[in-house]
């Protein structure tokens, strides 16, 4: 609906004038552990994700919801690449949603989510 | 605070469109001081009056650009401090809060000289371009080059150039305008014609020169080109591009004719110069979208081939049948929960929330009932244009006098987008009417529904004779023409989703014929004889044009 939506309003401010709604897109993810509705073992896992561009890491955030549906902010790893946030946590077996929010360089920013699942008993 | 945040996206390209009109606007005033209207105060009779003028537009220029700078870093700062839960101060540390410093700081101190100074001298015009330059250094470092993997100074270079040339072209034409109009004889006309033809050519070859390395470091390949929304934009930018050079091309011939003949007419100059400034800012509201994606280069995958346009794009014919508004994904939904919650005798919950929620996705239904407005919606448009043609022939025929009313199909459209935009509204939808007003997206429905009625009414009392003032009449081109800028914002809904770019491939020259609408109806309003006749045919048809791009229009 959103997008029909939008592409409606869109034609209207063609021809007069106006808003419409749209999330600003610049540093995209290229790459991340999980992929997004990948599968993980349980345990103590590094979580990684690589964008196209280089990232403000103190100003970018990851947060994690889990089986339980409480977002939990992570501890984002001070060894990560330029271009990649990386946290380490325990996960237990459930399906979970990264939500990362990154900052690039050139003050866009950008949010996502990547959904997986962690499998029970593969340590 | 959650609103802004869902703003967010939208309002800072809009700010970001604005920043770069106001910067172009300021560097281009600061060089126009500089390079024409001083060197040339006393060789022109009107010379002080140019430079008080231009130094005005300068200085209004550079507040606008304050302003909008601490409204558009202001909101970034605002949504980091709540999304990612920093204090004031340490979000001001990250690199594009210190690059607005410093360009509120550069344009604070224009503001300051030209405000207690007046028009400058030599030693304050050289203060003035030093500041110019870092300003322009500092807006660089929030381009793509900043953030570039691979750190490149000759790529922020690149940047930094292609923003002088806007800056010195487009950004000048307001003085030049203004001068143009100060100016009472062809000597002078000619003086300040040549100058600003050679100060745009400067302009022109930035643009060229940084627009092509660009072209190859953030694009790189044809279908990196016609394949993704960075790409579809650049191609946006390189059209309307092409319409500066043939006005600034026209221009220049005009300052040769002076050359020959000193009392040849420069009424065609000013209009077409006031039409580039037009033009020259929708490029500046294309390139404050283009910074908000990605470059094409990066995106490797979500590309859309040449195969997938032409199989979208292949003639079908226009779906004027709607679709049942039962088998759209929110009522089935809904029909859904109902079932549950008599089953298990629960309270019934709703399928969308107004502003709230994760929507279901869309059906089969949902694309047809879209198809159905965009194809219902090109109809009314093409008997706009259709009745416009025939209002421009009732100048010979007055039995064709009743076309003069077609402002008045506005009204079913907007009454028609009333209706379908929102089915999950009332009356359509179980939507309450007035708690809708929290969706955003349904409050822009309205608004634009709105606007719709006032700018119907109002063309409607120009023609009728109703309204008679001149600048009335030009309320309706301004408008056409800033929705087509304001649609290339629209454009980056989804990063890249192969759908998302192939509706993009429709809407932007569904932007492009709107400007070009715009601007025609502009010319036929303010060229006389034979220019305003060519305008006058020209507009209507660019409405026939978008009315059959909407036609065209598939979403599947």
């Amino acid at each position: 609906m959103t997008l029909r939506l939008v592409r409606l309003a869109a034609l209207v401010a063609m021809l007069v004038s106006g808003l419409s709604l749209q999330a600003a897109a610049h540093a995209i993810l290229i790459d991340s552990t999980p992929k997004p509705d990948g599968t993980m073992p349980a345990g103590h896992q590094t979580l990684s994700f690589h964008y196209n561009s280089r990232i403000d890491h103190k100003r970018s955030r990851l947060t994690l919801v889990g089986p339980s549906a409480k977002p939990m902010v992570l501890r984002q790893s001070t060894h990560a690449e330029a271009n990649a946030l990386d946290a380490e946590v325990d996960l237990a077996p459930g399906h979970y949603t990264l939500r990362w929010q990154a900052l690039a360089l050139d003050g866009h920013i950008t949010r996502g989510d990547v959904p997986f699942s962690v499998a029970a008993g593969a340590h | 605070m959650s609103l802004l945040v869902d703003l967010f996206g939208y309002l800072s390209i809009v700010l970001h469109g604005l920043t770069i009109v106001a910067q172009s606007m300021t560097l281009g005033g600061v060089l126009f001081l500089v390079l024409l209207a001083r060197p040339f105060a006393h060789r022109l009779a009107e010379g002080d009056a140019i430079l008080r003028g231009a130094t005005r537009i300068t200085l209004y220029s550079a507040v606008a650009m304050t302003v909008v700078e601490i409204l558009g870093n202001g909101l970034q700062v605002a949504v980091l401090m709540q999304t990612v839960d920093l204090p004031f101060l340490d979000v001001m540390q990250a690199n594009f809060a210190v690059a607005a410093l410093v360009k509120v700081a550069c344009a604070a101190l224009i503001v300051l000289l030209l405000a207690t100074r007046g028009a400058p001298d030599r030693a304050t015009g050289l203060v003035l371009l030093a500041l110019g330059a870092v300003e322009l250094a500092a807006a660089t470092m929030t381009t793509h080059a900043a953030a570039r993997l691979q750190p490149s100074l000759l790529l922020l270079a690149v940047e930094w150039l292609h923003q002088l040339g806007a800056a010195i072209w487009i950004g000048g034409i307001p003085c030049f305008v203004l001068a143009l109009a100060r100016v009472q004889d062809g000597a002078g006309w000619r003086l300040v014609g040549a100058r600003f033809s050679r100060l745009s050519m400067a302009g022109v070859g930035c643009i060229l020169l940084s627009g092509t390395t660009m072209f190859i470091v953030y694009i790189g390949s044809l279908p990196a080109f016609y394949g993704t929304a960075f790409g579809v934009m650049v191609g946006a930018k390189i059209a309307m591009f092409g319409m500066l050079l043939a006005l600034g091309a026209a221009n220049f011939l005009v300052t040769e004719r002076l050359r020959r003949d000193p009392r040849a007419s420069v009424v065609r100059m000013k209009r077409f110069a006031e039409v580039e400034i037009g033009i020259g800012f929708s490029i500046f509201f294309a390139a404050a979208s283009l910074t908000s994606v990605p470059p094409a280069v990066d995106l490797t995958q979500d590309r859309v081939t040449w195969q997938e346009i032409l199989q979208r794009n292949a003639p079908v014919w226009p779906r004027l049948a709607s679709p049942d508004h039962d088998a759209l994904a929110i009522p089935e939904l809904q029909a859904q929960l109902d079932r549950e919650a008599q089953q298990h005798h629960q309270a019934v919950s709703p399928a969308s929330v107004p502003g709230d929620g994760v929507l279901p996705p869309r059906n089969a239904e949902d694309i047809a009932w879209s198809e159905y407005n965009h194809h219902w919606a090109g109809l009314f448009v093409i008997l706009i244009g259709g009745l416009a043609l025939l209002s421009q022939a009732s100048a010979r025929r007055p039995w064709l006098r009743w076309a003069r009313h077609w402002p008045l199909v506005f009204i079913g459209l907007a009454l028609f987008l009333l209706l379908r935009s929102d089915p999950e509204v009332w009356p359509l939808g179980d939507e309450d009417f007035m708690a809708a007003f929290r969706d955003v997206e349904v409050l822009q429905h309205r608004i634009f529904v709105v606007l719709i009625l006032v700018f119907a009414l109002f063309e409607w009392a120009v023609r009728t004779g109703r309204l008679r003032s001149q600048r009335a009449a030009l309320v309706f081109p301004l408008m056409v023409a800033a929705g087509g800028a304001l649609l290339l914002t629209h454009s980056h809904q989804i990063a890249n989703v192969k759908d998302a770019m192939l509706i993009e491939l429709t809407h932007t020259p569904l932007a492009i014929a709107g400007i070009a609408a715009g601007w025609a109806r502009w010319l036929e309003l303010r060229l006389p004889g034979k220019g305003s006749r060519i305008a006058g045919w020209t507009w209507p048809l660019c409405f026939v044009l978008v009315g059959v791009i909407l036609l065209w229009y598939r979403e599947a």
